[in-house]
């Protein structure tokens, strides 16, 4: 199957990496964030200060105990942070020792249930379900699974390069994949990628082609849904259907991650390897060109588009992002002749260059009148639901209005979700 | 409304941005107008340059104080309402008939919405409707085939911006041309178009009364320039200007309803493909 989606825009920045992966200097810290996790509230394992192996059980989620989230490295707990209401803020584990790949030698190869050992060994958070976009619960079976071996992100690693090396686990993952769901098991790929090709009835490849967002699952699941029909879909990372296949290969929890370090800032863009919630400080250290204002960068952990100002590496991200740093807001003076004028809400004005960039079926200014008076019933009947934050991230940045759609679409969401 | 660049002073994502902001949208269309406007003041002379200084200041006045009176940032989005106003009245009339519309046509069709974009009529339709209902012994101007040619320019500029929609002008067009049939009225490409050109632009087309989802300007494109050919009394080819100005009145004021038609096709397409 080929799907060569026609709407979107490619952006084009300064600093795209070398599609060759090198080893990262080994970081010094990592973090499990609340932010992957939002309103996770953790009946925790360990206590700040003990030693923890690379796989170890670190906290389960209080309202399905049945989730478990493990530690990326071996080392020692840190810091455990909360936010509002006893949320997880994150939890960082500081590394003890340069330890390889063989310190993880924890329990041999699991033999049981599919589902049973993703949840215990803390690779079920790797899924998000759609509607929502969130961690599907313990129970649930969705009608068809999707990975996403396509990045459209700007500056985003080619997931070709990056599953070179790891073929075999990723063909052994989509199998554990199958067990989970009756339906089909989607593998979203570039033209050409050969993924998936032989690998059993029920887990189809699909060919992607198209600007961004194509490589979005959201972009990919609206193609599908015909033939999906509704229900619940999940969806998963590519790097993580590896991670899932090393699992059951080996017992081992391999918590690497290879992610582009990219941006107008970056030293040498390229692609490296290195950890789940990597310390960004640890691993942009010598990669920050010179330059810009006052020389300060910002990290973002993602994209341009859909990352976020982070000091640890996301979850669901696959790249790293250096800019330039905010120069000083620069004084106005029309506002301050007017005395007391603040900078009130800027109008969208609905110019026909908002059309071409929503591959969803959907009327973007309708949406984007929905989504910021929060009416959540046009929402949802426009489609919101078929929607997480990084599919309307487009509109954010082509409106005038300078609204970020995203935190609105999720608002509205999280309404939805609640009233669901 | 290309290209996007690197935004350094958002705190959230996306950190790229679309350098569009609604003054500089005001400014292209300030631009686009300048050239019919530089036609009518040399046609027009002083009386005309005296029309267009009280335009300005008219609409500036009523900028500036609801800037004050609601706290807000001042803005200068009325200066292209002037600007039609003063290419579309000849100067003769006393000026504070144009002012008295243009003030009614600023407050009531933008200002008291919130300003321009928070409304859903263009703020200069709505002025010259009112000129016409009050004082109709002011004609019209804008068919002269001079203006017609200076709107050109600033077709091309709006519609590479896609600040103007080719579906909402096309769709007037072939509205227009199929009314025309209906009504047994001659059409004229040169004398049709010239005296259309300017109305279609900057009085239908105007985004900020226009339809916005593909469809609905299609539907709102096709029934402006129906009802101009309908409205439209003058004999002859040449439309007149008064028929543009009400069909884009009456077109606008229905848009938001074609919209809503659209989305909920739009929505049930969708659901029965979703199943």
């Amino acid at each position: 199957m080929l799907f060569s989606i026609r709407k979107g825009y490619d952006p084009a920045l300064p600093g795209a990496p070398r599609q060759s992966v090198e080893d990262a200097a080994p970081v010094g810290s990592a973090a499990i964030l609340g932010a992957d996790c939002p309103g996770l509230r953790p009946a925790l394992a360990v206590a700040a200060g003990d030693p923890v192996r690379r796989g170890q059980v670190l906290f389960t989620d209080r309202r399905h105990p049945a989730i478990a989230y493990v530690s990326p490295l071996t080392g020692v707990v840190e810091a455990i942070d909360f936010g509002p209401r006893r949320t997880l803020s994150a939890m960082v584990l500081r590394r003890t020792a340069e330890t390889g790949p063989e310190d993880g030698a924890g329990p041999p190869a699991p033999t049981g249930d599919a589902r049973e050992t993703l949840l215990a060994r803390g690779l079920w958070p790797a899924f998000l379900a759609r509607p929502f976009g969130r961690v599907p619960a313990p129970d649930g079976t969705p009608v068809a699974i999707l990975v996403s071996a396509t990045d459209s992100n700007p500056l985003a690693p080619d997931p070709r390069v990056v599953l070179a090396d790891r073929r075999p686990a990723f063909d052994r993952g989509l199998t554990v994949l199958a067990a989970l769901t009756a339906g089909p098991v989607f593998v979203a790929q570039p033209p050409g990628a050969g993924l998936a090709a032989a690998a059993g009835d029920r887990i189809r490849a699909v060919e992607i082609s198209g600007p961004h967002p194509a490589g979005l699952p959201g972009a990919q699941l609206y193609r599908l849904r015909p033939e999906i029909g509704p229900g619940k879909v999940w969806t998963i990372g590519y790097q993580d259907v590896a991670a899932i296949g090393h699992l059951f290969a080996t017992g081992d929890y391999r918590s690497e991650r290879v992610v582009a370090l990219g941006g107008p800032r970056a030293r040498d863009p390229r692609l490296v390897r290195t950890i789940m919630g990597a310390s960004l400080r640890d691993l942009t250290s010598g990669e920050v060109a010179p330059g810009g204002r006052g020389g300060f960068a910002r990290i973002l952990s993602g994209s341009v588009l859909a990352g976020r100002e982070a000091a640890w590496l996301g979850r669901h991200h696959h790249q790293v992002t250096i800019l330039d740093a905010r120069p000083e807001a620069r004084r106005l003076s029309l506002p301050r002749w007017l005395g007391r004028s603040r900078r009130g809400p800027r109008p969208l004005i609905a110019s026909e260059r908002l059309e071409g960039l929503l591959p969803f079926g959907i009327p973007p200014v309708p949406l984007m009148r929905a989504l910021a008076v929060g009416d959540s019933e046009t929402a949802e009947r426009l489609g919101a639901l078929d929607l997480v934050e990084e599919d309307v991230a487009l509109l954010s940045c082509f409106c005038t209005s300078g609204a970020d759609y995203g935190r609105l679409l999720r608002r509205v969401l999280d309404e939805l979700a609640e009233a669901a | 409304m290309n290209p996007l660049t690197l935004s350094a002073a958002t705190d959230a994502a996306p950190f790229l941005r679309g350098r569009w902001e609604p003054a500089q949208v005001t400014l292209a269309q300030a631009a686009a107008l300048l050239p019919p406007l530089a036609v009518v003041l040399v046609a027009g002379g002083g009386p005309q340059a005296l029309l267009l200084a009280t335009a300005l200041a008219v609409t500036l006045f009523w900028e500036t104080l609801f800037a004050l009176l609601r706290g807000r940032a001042w803005s200068w989005h009325g200066v292209t309402t002037a600007l039609v106003v003063a290419v579309m009245v000849p100067a003769g009339a006393p000026l504070w008939q144009p002012a008295l519309a243009l003030s009614l046509g600023v407050v009531l069709g933008e200002l008291i919405f919130g300003g321009r974009g928070f409304g859903f009529l263009a703020a200069g339709v709505v002025a010259l409707a009112f000129l016409r209902y009050s004082f109709a012994a002011i004609p019209f101007a804008g068919d002269g085939g001079a203006v017609a040619i200076a709107t050109l320019p600033g077709t091309a500029l709006l519609l590479y911006l896609r600040l103007i929609s080719w579906r909402v002008a096309l769709a007037a067009f072939l509205g227009f041309a199929a009314a025309s049939l209906v009504t047994g009225q001659p059409l004229d490409p040169g004398a049709t178009g010239a005296s259309l050109a300017f109305g279609l632009v900057f009085l239908i087309c105007d985004p900020f009364g226009a339809a916005s989802t593909n469809a609905g300007r299609w539907l709102y494109g096709a029934l402006a320039g129906g009802l101009a050919a309908a409205f439209d009394t003058a004999p002859g080819a040449a439309v007149a200007p008064e028929a543009i100005v009400f069909a884009a009145l009456l077109a606008s004021i229905f848009a938001p309803l074609l919209d809503h038609a659209a989305v909920l096709v739009i929505a049930r397409i969708r659901r029965r493909r979703h199943g």
